[in-house]
């Protein structure tokens, strides 16, 4: 009886002392972890963004932050952990999915915790940060933003002339001078993207929009466009040898191109001789141009909201988004960080930058509709008209 | 055994055909050089860029000027290559000999035993080849995170044990293969386990020599099912194409480092190859016959 | 297992029936274990494609609606779907042939007894080697405008860019690229062939191209039905190269559009599940429509 008694009391003790380990274990290691996901954007930039962690996670005892490159397909990978209900706790959401992914309830609605920390959204430009929002909720900030600028091969522009294009017709004379004088030898003076993500921008220059395609302003700037590359003085990239119109420019196939900041490093890095200047973007009725901006985002599946939000809110808070920004790599989303000094073309964009696809949850489809389509009016085997109700169709859902 | 050398032992004389032959013979070989130089120039351009820095790089130029080591130096040290051969030696060899093992037991069941249901259970293994990959991706990958077999090789582990390809493969083969050894091993008192284990999968060394080559190589070569089941941010999970991967950026390539890496992941399947092809000989079949 | 105590001393009926449960209880045994692997993922999730195929189905799950075959109708009726067949059959039927017959002339050129038949296998099986994305990367660098084949051709067509060549140089490499592996394949099935056969044929004074004909080919049946079976439905199944030259866009002009692309882009950029799973069945249904119609042309050869 005794033993019995004896045996009990001891297995109740471990017991007890299991349990209060337990405890104690959870109350030592506080801090908790999360994961913080984006994809590649380039060594010089992966390497900022782990430096910027690390300062907040210098900053913050509490919270561990793992910082995981997806090298691949994005998309499909954080599609994959959304439905197996495993996501990231945060992550990088492109404006152009932004839309989609709030329709398919994966983001984290940030209101509440906007009114609880009293945190001020008022310093981000407000149609960036609409990118992001669907009605009055808003489900992500923006960390950062890139417009598209003129880049001109700085020589072959002063074998032209040397006079800044400003406006569709300067361009089309700069880029007839060019052709003329052969200063472009084994290319062509433009390249020009088969892209929508280029050529909407010369629709807004052009006083159309994306809620009307089939209005005349609208149509007219797609001729335009197209109508550089019929004449001979412009072509798209595969045609000069490119993937891109980057690479065209590097390769000298190309004078003039219209690309973002992103353009910068791959110059410097890969075809480092070749000397450009980066001027604003031209305008034809009004200036016209595209903002590409993407911004961390919540999970709905977070395990983890609390710290989440904590670091969701630090990057692009002012500190945050100073370090970001601090190597040029990226425009700032707020209006309390200042750009690093060259960056004037960009950001004379501005007031005219529309958002690239920003809310509209069919827009990645539109976005292979826009891009079939425009290479088919580009071949010649389409009309401008017959692609512009296409796409019309297609981003309303049909 | 050749079509040609035993066909000519049996032609009667014929005065100018020896010059025939000679000349056959060297258009043959004309010809095989001229395939194989055809398929050697990537390879070699790889090389050679491997060699280059990155502005020299996009250049079509064989020569690398100037020439430089650092892409074999940064492919060594910055990012941990070392490690991402030995994640995709370990997967390949696992998979390679489960395959075998699991591909010739089932090849040899559906080649040669028989059971109710036999070709309705095998028009199912070749209903599996006709389903895409994209389409179970997502059925898949949610199994395994609830059974928490993601994050780690368990999972993809699993899913490949066993190809349809390779087990009909196996099936195919063992169906050339004559009766005569099995009915021998059976008068020998050998059941069904020894059968295979003892004599149809020695008889089947060509094929298994052809599996093991491809199965090698495929796993080596798998980049999404790694990608989603393990290789999203842990480096110290990442195989040998997720090292390569992560040397592509958007709007930047590093071509002098993708060649380098490129020619590192290509050498263990080209080593594989070279030390499994000898056993593509004949006469092991034939042997067994005679002897 | 019961049967081997019964056989003894037993009538001889009994102990035929021993062993026959005794081939059945192995011949389970044996395939048991890949069937498993095959049941769960393939059957499972072919069987969950089926069933999601009826619904609206997002990311997170079922999606508001009522069940029908509403995806089944916007797949069938959709013009990008039919381009699709109508590129992927094109391809197809470009592609294996081609492969099937470089494949099976490297292999019995190889089979030869010539010297550095060693080295010269590993070159022929070197474009195989490589993974599909470093090969089409290096593909996408020598088809430019400006590459090297443009240059020693003359020619400035960006090949991989151009409606109406994008296909057949999607053909060309993975002609380039499979034939290897094929020849492969044709090798272990000609290391089945014994010896006595060509030496009958020797005798029987059989030239080079009637012994191909007559007996090397028709010998080779089980290796043609793998050959045509599996890398048939794999030209069937083509995505990686479609989507890296098009981008993911399927294009240029929807040129590049194959229907494996189309499954994926309705999953993984619309999230629509349901549109992809009624697409993946219905193509499923097609492939396996075509693989029937492969067997009964190429025979039952193992009639064993």
């Amino acid at each position: 009886m005794r033993k019995r008694m004896g045996v009990l009391l001891g297995a109740v003790c471990a017991l007890v002392l299991l349990v209060a380990s337990a405890q104690a274990g959870t109350k030592r290691s506080h801090v908790t972890t999360i994961t913080l996901s984006g994809w590649s954007s380039g060594a010089d930039e992966d390497n900022l963004l782990q430096q910027v962690v690390n300062t907040f996670n210098n900053t913050h005892p509490s919270i561990h932050v793992n910082y995981a490159i997806i090298n691949g397909d994005y998309g499909t990978a954080m599609t994959a952990r959304f439905a197996a209900h495993n996501p990231p706790d945060v992550f990088y959401v492109d404006s152009s999915v932004a839309g989609s992914w709030v329709h398919q309830g994966v983001l984290q609605p940030l209101n509440s915790f906007i009114t609880s920390t009293h945190y001020n959204t008022k310093k981000f430009f407000p149609n960036l940060l609409g990118a992001f929002a669907s009605g009055k909720q808003i489900y992500g900030f923006p960390k950062d933003w890139s417009p598209l600028a003129m880049e001109i091969n700085k020589g072959m522009l002063g074998q032209a002339g040397g006079k800044v294009p400003r406006t569709w017709a300067q361009l089309q004379q700069v880029a007839q001078t060019m052709a003329s004088k052969n200063v472009v030898s084994g290319g062509k003076p433009i390249c020009l993207s088969a892209d929508w993500a280029r050529m909407l921008a010369f629709v807004y220059q052009n006083k159309g929009s994306l809620s009307n395609l089939t209005s005349p302003a609208a149509i007219n700037a797609v001729n335009f466009y197209v109508g550089l590359l019929n004449k001979g003085l412009a072509a798209t990239p595969d045609k000069l040898g490119s993937g891109w119109c980057g690479e065209a420019l590097g390769k000298q196939k190309a004078a003039i191109i219209f690309e973002g900041n992103w353009l910068l490093p791959f110059m410097k890095s890969t075809y480092p001789s070749v000397q450009y200047g980066i001027f604003p973007m031209i305008k034809n009725k009004t200036g016209g141009n595209l903002a590409f901006t993407v911004s961390y985002s919540m999970a709905k599946d977070s395990q983890n909201k609390p710290a989440a939000w904590t670091l969701l809110s630090w990057l692009t808070g002012p500190v945050g988004q100073k370090l970001w920004v601090s190597k040029g790599l990226a425009l700032p989303s707020r209006s309390d960080v200042k750009a690093i000094g060259g960056r004037g073309a960009f950001l004379s964009a501005a007031p005219f930058a529309h958002g690239w696809g920003f809310g509209n949850p069919n827009f990645a489809n539109a976005y292979t509709v826009m891009g079939n389509d425009l290479n088919a009016v580009i071949a010649g085997s389409k009309s401008v008209a017959s692609m512009m109700s296409d796409v019309q169709a297609a981003l309303k859902g049909g | 055994m050749t079509i040609q050398t035993t066909a000519a032992a049996a032609r009667p004389y014929v005065p100018g055909r020896a010059r025939a032959d000679v000349a056959r013979k060297a258009l043959l070989y004309a010809l095989i050089v001229a395939v194989s130089l055809l398929f050697f120039v990537p390879f070699i351009w790889t090389l050679a860029t491997s060699f280059k820095t990155i502005p020299d790089s996009v250049n079509v130029r064989l020569i690398p000027h100037p020439w430089t080591t650092s892409a074999w130096h940064a492919i060594w040290s910055q990012y941990d290559f070392k490690l991402y051969i030995k994640n995709s030696l370990f997967l390949a060899v696992v998979i390679t000999c489960a395959n075998i093992v699991i591909a010739g037991l089932g090849g040899y069941a559906f080649a040669r035993l028989k059971f109710p249901g036999r070709e309705v259970l095998f028009l199912l293994v070749l209903g599996t080849l006709m389903v895409p990959d994209q389409l179970r991706f997502i059925p898949v990958f949610v199994m395994l995170t609830n059974w928490h077999l993601i994050g780690n090789f368990t999972g993809y582990i699993l899913i490949n044990l066993v190809t349809a390809t390779n087990l009909f493969f196996m099936r195919q083969y063992f169906l050339t293969i004559p009766k005569d050894f099995e009915e021998a091993a059976k008068l020998d008192g050998a059941g069904y386990f020894k059968t295979f284990w003892r004599v149809m999968l020695p008889l089947a060394l060509p094929a298994i020599s052809a599996l093991v080559i491809l199965q090698f190589q495929g796993t080596w070569n798998d980049f999404v099912w790694p990608l989603i089941l393990f290789g999203q941010g842990n480096t110290a999970h990442y195989t040998v194409q997720l090292g390569l991967a992560s040397l592509h950026f958007t709007y930047s390539t590093l071509w002098p480092e993708i060649c380098a890496g490129s020619i590192i992941a290509i050498l263990p399947i080209l080593a594989i190859f070279l030390a499994f092809q000898r056993y593509f000989v004949s006469g092991v079949v034939s042997a067994g016959v005679k002897g | 297992m019961s049967g081997v105590n019964e056989t003894v001393g037993r009538p001889v009926r009994s102990s035929m029936q021993g062993a026959k449960l005794r081939e059945t209880l192995w011949g389970y045994g044996f395939a048991g274990l890949p069937i498993a692997v095959f049941g769960l993922f393939f059957v499972y999730p072919l069987g969950y494609a089926i069933y999601i195929s009826f619904l609206h189905w997002g990311i997170l799950g079922r999606m508001p609606g009522a069940s029908g075959t509403y995806n089944y109708a916007k797949v069938v009726h959709d013009p990008v779907f039919h381009t699709a067949l109508k590129n992927v059959f094109e391809y197809t039927i470009g592609v294996v042939p081609l492969e099937m017959a470089l494949g099976m002339s490297l292999a019995l050129l190889i089979n030869q007894k010539i010297r550095g038949r060693n080295f010269f296998r590993s070159a022929f099986y070197f474009p195989s080697i490589a993974s599909s994305v470093a090969i089409t990367t290096i593909a996408l660098y020598i088809l430019n405008s400006d590459g090297l084949f443009n240059r020693i051709i003359g020619s400035n067509t960006p090949w991989f860019t151009t409606a109406s060549t994008v296909t057949w140089a999607i053909v060309g490499l993975n002609t380039w690229t499979t034939s290897g592996t094929i020849m492969l394949y044709y090798l272990a099935g000609l290391q089945a062939i014994s010896d006595d056969v060509y030496e009958a044929a020797a005798l029987d004074n059989t030239g080079a191209w009637r012994t191909f004909r007559k007996i090397t080919f028709p010998l080779l049946k089980p290796a043609h039905f793998f050959v045509l079976v599996v890398f048939g439905v794999g030209a069937l199944k083509i995505f990686d190269q479609n989507f890296l030259v098009s981008n993911g866009g399927g294009g240029p002009n929807y040129a590049s559009y194959s229907p494996v692309l189309y499954i994926y882009r309705q999953a993984f950029s619309n999230y629509d599940f349901g549109v992809a799973a009624a697409a993946g069945v219905v193509y499923f249904v097609v492939i396996f429509v075509l693989t029937l119609v492969g067997r009964l042309t190429v025979g039952r050869p193992e009639a064993a």
